[in-house]
């Protein structure tokens, strides 16, 4: 019976990420939530088409009954989106590198103020020196 | 029953996550919440899945440490602010709101859980259909390769557009290392010695998984990720960035191409119902085989020069 019930598990872990996601002031941090919640939405997929076989059939009695065999839909299609959350990360990470080139921080709100205050300078730089 | 205590595991190494600042250990406890979670998705049936998961997992905090390393360089001085009674209401204020808006929506779904299982009709089509239609004994490979290969096609051009953007957004506007530079890490004598002893078996394992992708677990993918380990333990031994990025990338866009080519040629345009029925086999088993061959070089390639730029240039 609590078989049944186990794609509670990952939206419980959803939840906890949206939580650490609005919590934390990390940029860092803020990406492995995002990851985290990749993981927990690939991790209900799989449970939803859960079987004790892999789909991997290489005796056609197996067929009889497919209902222990799991799911191979949901396994290709969430095989793609991890492919393109790794792509996304790497581009992710080298632009959050760029920007800690220019301030040397990660924090969300400290980089917000140090933005703010360069953007202020290069509208009205010119101005103050004269 | 084992699956719910994994699951327990799972939640509560994604707490760990949650509740700690350093840095450093936030991203082993992501490696750990990677391998916990690698090892369900095989309790769940899944082990292509695992496989990628395990793999992804690796190149991710190899990333991150490269990123982290750098950044615990630069700062020095990490002092804690003592917190005023002031700020620490603020503060439960902060963790407060957010906690009951995610309870609420987590029991909100509770209420609306759908009582009935998902429909199997799907599954049964594809699991009675795929033999004799694309060949092979793997399901997800098939659907993969043949049933869904527009979804294919699509995922490998965002790879190849993600090396092209972690390239030309990087802070550091020149291509390439000059050939033959040496880096200033210093190797130990062991790591060095043990990597000179796995690598080989490492490109065996890729090779094996490419190859035999369509009638075992594995695939392109997860065989392309495994050969692009190599590249990283050739990199740790020889300490030499003696590779053209540039020639890679060329080598990279070449296996593209002829990937979106043979899929045009077998699957949208046809090509089997031209030939004899008694070469279909055949016929459908070189498609799998080069496919995920091309697949695996195509990967491998990639994350070659995504791990690369991050030890040449990013780390600098």
């Amino acid at each position: 019976m609590i078989f049944r019930y186990l794609e509670v598990f990952s939206i419980i872990m959803f939840f906890i990420c949206i939580f650490g996601l609005i919590t934390c002031n990390n940029i860092v941090k803020s990406i492995i939530f995002a990851l985290m919640m990749q993981t927990a939405v690939i991790m209900f997929w799989l449970t939803i088409g859960r079987g004790s076989i892999p789909p991997i059939i290489d005796n056609t009695a197996l067929l009889d009954n497919t209902s222990y065999i799991a799911d191979p839909l949901p396994q290709a299609l969430m095989l793609t989106a991890i492919i393109i959350g790794i792509s996304v990360t790497a581009v992710i990470i080298t632009m959050l590198n760029t920007l800690f080139r220019k301030h040397l921080m990660t924090d969300w709100k400290a980089m917000e103020k140090a933005e703010d205050e360069a953007f202020k300078e290069s509208l009205y730089g010119d101005h103050l020196k004269d | 029953m084992e699956i719910n205590a994994l699951f327990i595991l799972w939640i509560i190494s994604g707490l760990f996550i949650v509740f700690e600042s350093r840095l450093y250990r936030i991203i082993i406890y992501f490696g750990i919440f990677s391998l916990i979670s690698s090892v369900v998705y095989l309790f769940l049936g899944a082990p292509d899945v695992a496989m990628a998961e395990a793999g992804i997992s690796a190149f991710t905090t190899v990333f991150f440490i490269i990123f982290v390393g750098k950044y615990y360089g630069n700062q020095t001085n990490i002092t804690r602010e003592k917190i005023e009674i002031n700020q620490f209401f603020r503060k439960l204020k902060g963790i407060t709101l957010p906690f009951v808006f995610c309870a609420g929506l987590f029991a909100l779904y509770i209420y609306t859980m759908p009582d009935t299982a998902a429909s199997t009709y799907l599954k049964e089509w594809y699991l009675s259909n795929f033999i004799s239609d694309v060949g092979g004994k793997n399901a997800v490979t098939a659907i993969l390769l043949a049933y869904r290969v527009y979804d294919t096609l699509f995922e490998a051009l965002i790879l190849v557009v993600s090396v092209v953007a972690v390239v030309h957004m990087s802070h550091f506007s020149d291509s390439s290392v000059s050939d033959g530079h040496h880096s200033e890490i210093e190797n130990s004598g062991m790591a060095v010695f043990t990597l000179r002893i796995i690598c080989p078996i490492i490109v065996l394992f890729g090779g094996y998984l490419v190859v035999n992708g369509h009638i075992s677990a594995g695939g392109g993918f997860q065989g392309g990720l495994a050969v692009a380990t190599f590249f990283i333990c050739r990199y740790m031994v020889y300490n030499i960035y003696d590779i053209s990025v540039k020639r890679v990338m060329q080598l990279e866009e070449l296996i593209f191409l002829s990937i979106i080519l043979l899929s045009i040629i077998a699957v949208f345009l046809g090509a089997a119902a031209l030939l004899p029925t008694a070469y279909l086999p055949m016929f459908q088993r070189a498609y799998l085989i080069l496919m995920n061959v091309f697949i695996g070089l195509k990967v491998a390639c990639g994350f070659f020069i995504l791990f690369y730029r991050y030890i040449a240039f990013e780390r600098r």
